[in-house]
């Protein structure tokens, strides 16, 4: 037996045991993150090396374009023929048919991430549900859990995976939410699906100005060096860090989305 | 041009735009006084669009929406910021300078905080008064995280908090219409600012 | 100075003045007006008087260059470079997904003249799973221009730059992870022609080496995953040249005439290793020892190009054959893919070169075929093979022949070429062969303990020597399948049991 044959079946067993959470509007649940230390793999040479995350809630999934289009039904302004210019760039909703329109009912198409969202809709959207975008430290919190362990430094064949991703081409069509395993949070989706807008995006600083301001941004640029870096070996990080520094308030792109996150009810006894 | 009859005429040109016109409003930073009607409708484009409201170094809450009508030269900042800022605002007061006498009359200038906990509107006054900013065309102003954070995701500058309360961010000096449209950016620090000089005339000459 | 507008204070006319002054300076000292409209770039920021006019860069894949600069003045240049992640092939039956500029491995060759303002439009196709951007060593300037380049998936950015460094340089991606970038084939080359250009020659060509790191091992089919891993510790599974095991191979060999004077641009990309690059039966008449502009050493056998750096060579072809470009780290080259071949027609030089004389290679004791020693030693190999490749009894002859085909294009073809009709009074062809074709376990035996001595192909005497071949039962019996079922010939298939019995017969 080969590899690949190996492979496939894997990827069905792993397929059986997830059951697909959210494929249709409204069935996306959200999961408690519990507090804890997170230790960020891109920092400054004055940066901490640990920061403390409160608890917080996210979404397991990313939201759906079932989702969105529920959103834009109630919320006119957000329609692609209304969106203003200023909030979402010219492919805003581009893979929809119109503005109530995403082209088909097929359950499959409803329950893919949406993508072409601004990070002003997907904050609109946010609200709307009563959360918020996760910050960038929070996401990558999320996202540092393996499998089956809190840490996915301690999952290297998870990690993997995970960088294998990035040696596949975009697929035209996008496959639905929920199909990658949950990690270790109960949280799908954080990895080889979509980027994922956050709140504070735009704290990489990688913007072209003179090097002399900042001790990140010249981690991030060839002559920069992984001297700072904490695990220079954590490609997909460095990753995700040039992504979100490329971008802009209004883009949008055919692979990024966003999921909610939501502030937890203060405990009141 | 050649210097001499250059300086001679900017003198001249200085002392006119010094002297106050009636119902000049000298004394009144443009926060409080009130808002420029304008009967066109907004472009898509317009940062005026944003809803958030803000709070001046005088006290005053205020949209954004309240600038329209004159160029705005808008600059993202903290107070206590120790190596980039001072330049930036420097940069701000060498652009005012250089410009025309007339332009420099309809420009005003937008120092908006990064650091909303500690830049206080008093905060706010102190700076002021540390850099001699003139209250005719200078505003500065103080909001909510989120709003900060989304006139920065709008105008393209990044920053984030590092762990001795400084803020690392790019730096970046936004010319804005008077229709609250971006005409022209300037990254960097201390660079030449003929460009955007030269662009602020442009526009402000625009019906 | 802080100057503050209408003070109130005593002195003011002093203060005016002073500020008047400080205003008019800066007006009297700019350069006249910028056109509205143009980029706000930091050339458009001033005006350049020494540009002439404008022309869109004449850009090309490998292995082709854009022709020589004519013109005699400085221009404005615009190049419009496209960034696209595409499948595409990096062995044979192995595929690769590719970062690229321009659609293939190696970039685009960019072609300016000493002193042009280079106006770079750089593009990232909407399907690209990352941002990009560009670092061109021939920048002087923060990042080589990445900072102004960094462009996210479905956009475009520009920015200016003035060349004004003559000189062969690497450009190449420098994203982070910028090694990630790299090592999946970002990068080309950038010649900054000096300003009276360079000597002419005959034939021009690019060649780019690049060393690639797939989870899966030398040859193994399908789509690879770049393995982080074996990139951090510099162990490439992969080195080429222009992106692909044989991309300058067989019928894509570069070519040239007999008394032509060749100049390879030689780039290595990396994003690791180091070459040593080497044209078998050619020496380098003049390199231009890291890129630079002058043809600083001459008649170099071998030379070193260092890892995101250049060379220029240039040679006289004065003999007709094949010659093969290498990295002299010579598993690269065997092993990995990084060959190549330039094919010279032309009438023969028998004074140079006489053709006919081989080399007696030394085996050992080998030579005479089959010692117990030898044979031993070839089956403890074969066991090993055994235990790391698959079994393949009961396989069909026709995936036989599919392997097979594999095995004869990483093994056989570089004696026995693609085409199977070897070399002409060197090697001998397998296409109609009557010496294969007429005794199996003889052409098995071939294979596994190697040739020496006179033999008659299809009425030509050949005495060349081949060494036995090191593969497994299953790769012999696979090739000799391919091959006695090709190139116009027709049989049956090779069984391993076959392979096997030959090989446990010591009396041959």
């Amino acid at each position: 037996m080969n590899s690949s044959l190996l492979r496939l079946v894997l990827v069905l067993w792993i397929g059986i045991h997830v059951v697909p959470q959210g494929s249709a509007a409204g069935t996306n649940t959200s999961r408690t993150i519990p507090g804890g230390i997170h230790r960020p793999v891109l920092r400054g040479p004055d940066d901490p090396r640990e920061i403390a995350v409160p608890a917080f809630g996210l979404d397991a999934l990313p939201v759906t374009n079932g989702d969105f289009l529920e959103f834009v039904r109630q919320q006119p302004r957000w329609r692609r023929s209304q969106v203003k210019r200023l909030f979402a760039d010219e492919n805003y909703l581009r893979h929809w048919q119109g503005d109530l329109d995403i082209g088909s009912t097929n359950a499959q198409v409803l329950g893919q991430p949406v993508t072409h969202v601004s990070w002003f809709a997907a904050k609109a959207y946010a609200a709307w549900r009563g959360g918020r975008l996760p910050t960038t430290t929070e996401w990558e919190y999320a996202a540092s859990a393996g499998l089956r362990t809190a840490m996915l430094t301690n999952d290297p064949a998870y990690r993997r995976q995970i960088v294998t991703w990035y040696s596949t081409p975009s697929p035209a069509s996008l496959p639905p939410v929920g199909l990658t395993p949950a990690n270790f949070h109960g949280i799908h989706d954080l990895h080889g699906l979509v980027w994922e807008w956050t709140s504070d995006f735009n704290s990489a600083l990688v913007t072209g100005d003179s090097r002399g301001d900042t001790g990140i941004d010249r981690q991030l640029f060839c002559g920069a060096g992984a001297m700072d870096g904490a695990a220079r070996d954590d490609f997909p990080t460095y990753l995700r860090y040039g992504f979100r520094s490329s971008l802009k308030a209004a883009y949008t792109v055919h692979n990024l989305g966003f999921r909610v996150a939501y502030n937890l009810a203060p405990y009141t006894p | 041009m050649k210097p001499i009859p250059f300086l001679i005429t900017a003198m001249i040109l200085a002392m006119a735009g010094c002297s106050p016109n009636p119902g000049s409003t000298t004394g009144v930073p443009p926060c409080c006084r009130p808002a420029l009607p304008s009967s066109r409708p907004l472009t898509d484009r317009s940062i005026y669009h944003l809803e958030s409201v803000w709070t001046s170094d005088a006290g005053k809450t205020l949209p954004l929406s309240h600038f329209r009508g004159r160029t705005q030269v808008v600059a993202l900042f903290f107070t206590h910021c120790e190596f980039a800022c001072p330049i930036l605002v420097n940069d701000l007061q060498r652009i005012e300078a250089a410009l025309p006498a007339e332009a420099r009359e309809k420009v005003d200038f937008l120092l908006v905080s990064i650091d909303p906990t500690r830049d206080t509107p008093k905060r706010l006054r102190e700076f002021r008064a540390e850099k001699s900013l003139g209250l005719q065309h200078w505003t500065l102003l103080t909001g909510a995280e989120d709003d900060v954070r989304e006139l920065a995701a709008l105008l393209g500058v990044n920053y984030q908090r590092d762990a001795r309360g400084q803020y690392a961010h790019s730096n970046l000096i936004t010319v804005l219409g008077p229709d609250g449209e971006v005409v022209s950016q300037l990254k960097g620090l201390n660079q030449s600012i003929d460009e955007l000089v030269r662009q602020i005339v442009t526009t402000h000459s625009q019906p | 100075m802080k100057p503050a507008l209408c003070p109130s204070k005593p002195g003011t006319l002093g203060v005016l003045a002073a500020m008047a002054l400080a205003a008019a300076l800066p007006l009297a000292a700019a350069e006249g007006p910028v056109t509205p409209g143009e980029p706000r770039g930091a050339a458009a920021k001033g005006v350049d008087r020494t540009i002439v006019g404008q022309e869109n860069a004449v850009l090309s894949f490998a292995p082709a260059v854009p022709p020589p600069i004519q013109r005699t003045n400085a221009t404005k240049v615009v190049v419009e470079l496209e960034v696209k992640e595409v499948v595409a092939k990096l062995a044979d039956g192995v595929d690769y997904l590719f970062w690229t500029f321009g659609g293939e491995v190696p970039g685009k060759f960019i072609r300016v003249r000493e002193g042009d303002l280079v106006e770079f439009h750089l593009k990232n196709h909407p399907t690209s799973k990352v941002p990009h951007n560009i670092d061109l060593h021939a920048v002087t300037g923060p990042g080589g221009g990445a900072a102004s380049s960094f462009t996210a998936p479905g956009h475009k950015s520009q920015f200016s730059f003035k060349a004004m460094n003559p000189g062969l340089y690497v450009y190449h991606c420098a994203t982070a992870p910028v090694g990630m970038h790299v090592a999946n084939g970002m990068y080309g080359l950038i010649l900054v022609e000096p300003k009276e250009g360079l000597p002419p020659v005959d034939r021009e060509y690019y060649v780019m080496q690049g060393d690639f790191y797939t989870q899966g091992r030398f040859g193994e089919e399908g789509l690879q995953a770049f393995d982080q891993d074996k990139a951090i510790d510099e162990r490439p599974t992969y080195v080429v040249f222009n992106g692909s095991a044989g991309s300058l191979t067989g019928d894509r060999a570069l070519k040239a005439k007999v008394g032509e004077r060749v100049r390879i641009f030689f780039g290595n990309g990396g994003p690791n290793l180091i070459s040593s690059f080497h044209v078998i039966g050619e020496i380098f008449d003049q390199v231009y020892t890291e890129g630079g502009i002058k043809p600083n050493q001459q008649q170099v056998q071998t030379t070193l190009v260092p890892a995101g750096g250049s060379s220029i060579v240039e040679f006289k072809v004065e003999v007709p054959g094949t010659y093969i470009l290498v990295d002299h780290s010579l598993f690269r080259a065997f092993n990995k893919g990084a060959i190549g071949m330039l094919k010279v027609d032309g009438p023969e030089n028998l004074i140079v070169y006489s053709g006919k004389e081989v080399d007696a290679v030394y085996l050992g004791d080998a030579a005479t075929a089959g010692t117990g020693d030898k044979v031993g030693q070839l089956q403890a190999q074969v066991q090993e093979a055994i235990k790391t490749d698959p079994k393949i009894a009961g396989l069909t002859k026709d995936i036989q022949i599919e392997k097979g085909k594999r095995v004869y294009m990483q093994t056989c073809f570089a004696c026995h070429q693609a085409t199977g009709l070897g070399l002409p009074g060197v090697f001998p062809p397998l296409a109609k062969s009557d010496y294969l074709m007429a005794d199996k376990d003889r052409s098995i035996r071939t294979v596994v303990k190697g040739l020496t001595g006179p033999v008659t192909v299809n009425g030509k005497n050949y005495n060349s020597v081949m060494p036995p071949v090191s593969l497994s039962e299953d790769q012999v019996a696979n090739v000799l399948t391919y091959v006695r079922n090709s190139f116009g010939n027709s049989g049956d298939a090779v069984s391993v049991d076959e392979v096997r019995k030959v090989k446990g017969d010591v009396s041959h």
